[in-house]
């Protein structure tokens, strides 16, 4: 990646610098020392970049995300949806005036779209031009057509309509057990740019494996900041273990080096938290977020200590990040007509202010944010839900962005199963054929991010699947959501 | 229950069939397929003197019949005991159609079992699939004959305790060598099932409609359900059950707030897995489908029949669940849950979305029981509730809901228009017969209980068990527990040398074992022990029957990347919540509660308080008097919280390391109660924070 010069990123130069990680953020085994990387890299302010993965567990419903609302298209919406009517799954097309998406360039055939009504703040983060919205996007292996996937001669991605297993090919492009996401392939890149690897790649979340590269690994922050241990670092009841010498001999010995495998791994992730935890708070208590955050909403729980975080990143580091938060619940196979929009208001309020937060800090243009989900969902009804799908709909913020836009083919609203075209670009119920591939929606992040061309083959393996290399200029490997 | 036997050729095999057999035999060309005579015990040539047993033990039907059977186990390996001559090697199971059986490259023979009938095939019945006896014939000689299973120290016996409930005491530890293993776990199964989570609620008071609107969300299902893990006699049973309500999950969180009286839908839940936890896995596995909470959490209930005209389908939501989760798994498997692979080395996927698609046809029509009066809401705005029945025993089916519709999936055509009774018959039985789930469920509990990354061979033997008890009877859950815990694997003392055997302990299984070692009692008896993400520095990341999703608190699947784990590809479940939040949460939360126990809030009520009251404080404590006894010696007080929280796993360097640093408070044998009881809450933080018990061999 071309941060400082290019002598630093050279293949062999990364390799050499891997060796000299003698840090608790990467894969190798050794001691804890969190050393300062060997050239000082001064932290200029001015060039750093993060990425923001926003999880959407469940699946999310693309259809009443992004609601069909030109006359045509609302029709057949409402007549493909109607059996869910009454369980409040077709928005009425006067409610969605108000989250219209007017767009710089209006889409062909008179098509238009609104927001959920739940959703002005990114309706709003749209029309000024930090939102956009790719259209249909999911994982693939390589392009397809319904002809090609309904005859099976074509690889697909595995397991699909699997919620575990989605999760995981959208973050590590390979079903459940796959170890390397290319959040972590990406953040391997950004190790050497940082002073403290360790804080690379922070999930506020749990364990991912989109942050997992080969020496990468996630640091895990809680929404309330890096987690003491009060036995250790003293706590204001705390007479428990008042005698330092008992302090300390606890602190040596729920890090002892281990011969069971299974009780070292643990260890190593006590020696890391103990390690990053004087640190980060230590990173964290100066800085100063006036930016108010929605309450009961856990995104936004999240964005309020990822944006805070960023706020510390001197004290912290680092120069290149990438973060994962999440929210869950948008598996809506039944009640969907509470159960969505409710999400959809956290997560359009969470990341308003979280742009908010991030224009406080003046960091707007160096973060992007984007939105992945398990899969879309189907566009028939069971009732009062919906079930699992495919492709789906995401957005991409930031001050980066080309907002203002959608990207991506508008899919069709069929349910049924001709050869009519119509039905082409979905594979039964509604369930999207994505039209742009999720290496494509991630090359076109780590470009931005820094990382070369070349390197974005090695972050994103099956990318050369896709794009002009692969004979398919129709996948562009550059989707062109992001400013130069 | 047995399947039908796959149709087999009758009479004898052809002499080039299994001359073939023997040729790949000779070439050691690995195990050839098991002929499909095998499976037809009723057409074999019958000998019983070919595998000869002493007259006075083949005699003693009587005392047999008194026993239980063998399991296929059991009796495969008396075989390569007793008649070496045979079957001269240590084979591991493997299955054909219901059969199980093993293979002997050296000498070409097949042993089996199917049904309850033990037959032979090979060389040494000149290749004619004989019939050499009945379980029942070989009983007492395999029994009697097994090598003895005994504890011979009391970490033995404490190690045995901790892989089957969730914690041990000196009484337990010495009952477990007076006994041996298996009398003292058959007594702990033969124990009458405890006071069920409904019963419990209801006599706590929560069953009482007033304005404490019990019948709302509001966590007393975890007053129940830690209750069940503090206090229930019947420790066996109980823990089992919560390893089931890891797999067969329903989660709190994902029903609270879709239907009245979320607290005892809980509880029925629970009880259902307690009832059939030593029961057959075909019956929980229809009573889990028609629960009312699963029902609910898994949107079964309510689930229309598909209408052409709104273009309406089935919800596919419990159909795809209950293959991928409760039974059949993603991809076909052999029997010691290795990875079938097709012609190109691919995995095989078991089901289609069509299959899923047509499955869930069948659960359609099926809603709670709203027959029942209702009731208003006393608390304004007097919303009408539903009676508490709706949430007890099993849905009801409105035929004019269920899908009429022809049904085909995983190779079975149900006919259109059957009734949903005979419909919901044959897809439980196709899914409870299919080959996968034996050995998906198998691994699993396996790693439930004893260790995350299970030898091939032990999953094999489990799956055995599974498939048929001894007395052809599939899907026997009290044997397969057994079958568990008894394993050599499990009991020996190779995999307690071995640096990679074990499972990381799960948080809340910690709190229970703490709880019950330390007799945690409630002063005033109202028992409101509740653990939640409140406090996220001391958040315990794990709550009992509210996991985040239908995928559990972790996936079995799950290799940490990174770790040593991942370059052998070891599946570690419990590491996928282990991380620098959580690793320093649970020391916080251990110290916020092992001093003087468990904060309640009003314990003199059974209702919440959202004000603080005079009354609150630790109403569950503790009870370390025979700690206290011993704080005068620093490395007994060691010595016995090692044996009973961790059977003795503790490294000598650990223990004396932990000794040592206790005697830093200056405790004396004369300090005041008070001193005690915080010297004794350092020892077992210590403890109870080091890897050394953490891991769990």
């Amino acid at each position: 990646m071309h941060i400082l010069n290019d002598e630093r990123h050279t293949r062999r130069t990364f390799l050499r610098r891997a060796s000299q990680l003698a840090l608790a953020g990467s894969a190798t085994p050794l001691a804890l020392s969190l050393a300062a990387m060997g050239e000082a890299a001064a932290f200029d302010a001015t060039d750093y970049k993060a990425l923001v993965c926003v999880f959407l567990f469940g699946g999310n419903d693309y259809a009443n995300t992004v609601v069909p609302l030109d006359d045509t298209r609302y029709a057949a919406y409402s007549r493909l949806r109607g059996a869910g009517a009454g369980a409040g799954l077709v928005i009425p097309q006067s409610a969605l005036t108000s989250t219209e998406l007017r767009p710089t360039t209006a889409l062909p055939d008179g098509t238009r779209y609104a927001l959920a009504p739940e959703m002005p703040e990114l309706a709003a983060l749209f029309h000024q031009g930090r939102l956009a919205v790719q259209l249909n996007v999911g994982p693939l292996v390589v392009p397809l057509t319904r002809v090609q996937y309904d005859a099976g001669i074509l690889p697909r991605p595995p397991k699909l309509f699997s919620h575990n297993d989605q999760q995981s090919v959208w973050q590590a492009q390979g079903a459940e057990g796959s170890t390397r996401g290319w959040g972590g392939n990406i953040g391997d890149l950004a190790l050497s740019a940082n002073s403290k690897a360790m804080f690379t790649c922070i999930s506020v979340t749990g364990n991912t494996v989109f942050l997992s590269g080969q020496n990468a690994l996630q640091y895990q922050c809680s929404k309330a900041g890096a987690v003491a241990v009060e036995a250790i670092r003293g706590s204001p009841g705390g007479q428990f273990f008042y005698m330092p010498a008992m302090r300390s001999m606890f602190e040596e010995l729920v890090q002892q080096p281990q011969t069971h495998v299974l009780a070292e791994e643990y260890n190593r992730v006590v020696r890391r938290s103990l390690s990053a935890e004087s640190q980060v708070s230590a990173a964290l208590g100066p800085v100063q977020l006036n930016t108010g955050f929605p309450a009961d909403n856990k995104l936004a729980e999240q964005l309020q200590i990822v944006a805070r975080l960023i706020g510390a990143r001197n004290a912290l580091g680092v120069k290149r990040q990438v973060f994962f938060v999440s929210l869950e619940g948008f598996d809506v196979h039944d009640n969907m007509g509470t159960r969505q929009p409710a999400l959809l208001r956290r997560l359009s309020q969470a990341l308003g202010a979280f742009d908010a937060s991030l224009r406080e800090l003046g960091m707007v243009d160096q973060v992007t944010t984007f939105t992945a989900s398990d899969f879309g969902r189907t566009l028939s009804v069971n009732g009062d839900g919906t079930d699992h799908g495919w492709g789906g709909h995401q957005f991409v913020l930031g001050g980066a962005v080309k907002g203002k836009a959608f990207y991506g083919a508008p899919a069709p609203l069929s349910v049924g199963n001709s050869s009519a075209p119509d039905d082409q670009w979905h594979v039964g119920q509604g369930r999207l054929l994505p039209s742009t591939s999720v290496d494509q929606f991630g090359a076109t992040l780590a470009q931005w991010f820094g990382v070369s061309e070349e390197e974005r083959y090695g972050v994103l393996p099956n990318l050369r699947n896709f794009g002009d290399r692969a004979g398919r200029p129709d996948y562009p490997v550059d989707l062109g959501f992001m400013r130069r | 229950m047995q399947s039908e036997p796959t149709a087999p050729a009758r009479g004898v095999a052809s002499a080039a069939t299994l001359a073939a057999a023997a040729l790949l035999a000779a070439c050691g060309g690995g195990d050839p397929d098991l002929p499909a005579q095998f499976g037809d015990p009723d057409t074999a040539l019958r000998r019983s003197d070919l595998l000869p047993i002493a007259q006075p033990l083949r005699g003693q039907r009587q005392a047999a019949a008194a026993q239980r059977l063998p399991t296929p186990t059991e009796l495969l390996d008396f075989a390569e005991r007793q008649y070496a001559q045979f079957f001269p090697s240590n084979e591991t199971n493997q299955l054909s159609g219901d059969v199980v059986y093993r293979f002997y490259p050296r000498s070409g023979n097949y042993v089996g079992v199917s049904g309850d009938a033990v037959l032979v095939l090979g060389p040494l019945s000149n290749n004619v699939v004989t019939h050499v006896g009945n379980m029942r014939d070989f009983a007492a000689a395999v029994l009697a004959s097994r090598p003895a299973l005994r504890a011979v120290s009391d970490e033995e016996a404490a190690r045995f305790v901790l892989h089957a409930q969730f914690s041990t005491s000196t009484e337990d530890i010495a009952a477990v060598r007076a006994q041996g293993y298996e009398n003292w776990l058959d007594a702990q199964l033969a124990l009458p099932s405890s006071q069920s989570g409904w019963d419990w609620l209801t006599q706590k008071g929560y069953a009482t409609v007033d304005t404490n609107e019990f019948f709302f969300a509001m966590g007393t299902n975890n007053y129940m359900i830690w209750y069940q893990m503090f206090q229930s006699p019947d420790a066996v049973r109980r823990r089992w059950a919560l390893a089931l309500s890891e797999i067969f999950v329903v989660s709190w969180r994902g029903i609270k707030d879709v239907l009245n009286w979320d607290n005892f839908a809980m509880a029925e839940y629970w009880d259902l897995l307690c009832g059939h936890a030593l029961g057959n896995y075909r019956e929980m596995l229809e009573a889990l489908t028609l629960n009312p909470a699963m029902g609910a959490f898994l949107s079964t209930r309510g689930n229309q029949r598909e209408d052409a005209t709104t273009g309406r389908l089935p919800d596919e939501n419990y159909a795809r669940e209950v293959m991928q989760l409760f039974s059949i798994g993603l991809h076909d498997l052999n029997l010691d849950a290795s990875i079938k692979r097709d012609g190109n080395g691919q995995p095989i996927e078991s089901y289609s979305a069509d299959d899923v698609s047509h499955l869930a046809r069948v659960f359609t029509g099926y809603d709670q029981d709203r027959s029942h009066p209702t009731f208003v809401n006393p608390k304004p705005p007097h919303q009408t509730i539903m009676n508490v029945v709706a949430v007890r025993g099993r849905m009801v089916l409105d035929a004019t809901k269920h899908s009429t519709a022809e049904k085909s999936f995983l190779g079975v055509t149900i006919p259109a228009n059957t009734p949903a009774v005979e419909s919901l018959r044959i897809a439980l039985d196709t899914l409870a017969n299919h080959p996968n789930t034996a050995p998906f469920l198998a691994r699993q509990f396996i790693q439930r209980l004893v260790t995350s990354n299970p030898a091939p061979a032990y999953i094999a033997r489990v799956a055995s068990t599974f498939v048929n008890n001894g007395a052809g009877v599939r899907g026997d859950l009290k044997a397969v527990l057994r079958a568990v815990l008894l394993d050599p694997e499990a009991r020996g003392a190779a995999s307690l040398a071995s640096p990679t055997f074990g499972k990381l302990r799960e948080p809340m299984l910690r709190i229970a074992q703490w709880g019950r070692t330390f007799k945690l009692h409630s002063k005033r008896g109202t028992w409101k022990a509740n653990f939640g993400p409140w406090d996220p520095v001391r958040d315990l990341g794990q709550f009992p029957l509210d996991p985040p999703s239908v995928f559990s608190y972790f996936r079995p699947g799950y290799v940490p990347p990174g770790t040593q784990m991942a370059q052998t590809g070891a599946t570690t479940p419990e590491f996928q919540i282990v991380n620098e939040s959580t690793v320093a949460t649970w020391i916080n939360q251990l110290m916020s509660v092992v001093f003087r126990g468990i904060w309640v809030s009003a314990p003199q009520q059974a209702a919440n308080s959202p004000v603080p009251s005079a009354t609150d404080g630790q109403d569950i404590a503790p009870d370390y008097s025979v700690e206290k006894a011993l704080v005068g010696d620093s490395s007994a007080l060691v010595r016995r919280l090692n044996l009973l929280l961790c059977a003795g796993q503790l490294s000598p360097a650990t223990s004396a390391r932990i000794a040592e640093a206790l005697r830093v408070d200056g405790i004396r044998s004369d300090s005041s109660d008070d001193f005690k009881q915080i010297h004794v809450a350092r020892a077992i933080v210590f403890v109870m924070c080091c890897a050394d018990y953490l891991v769990q061999r």
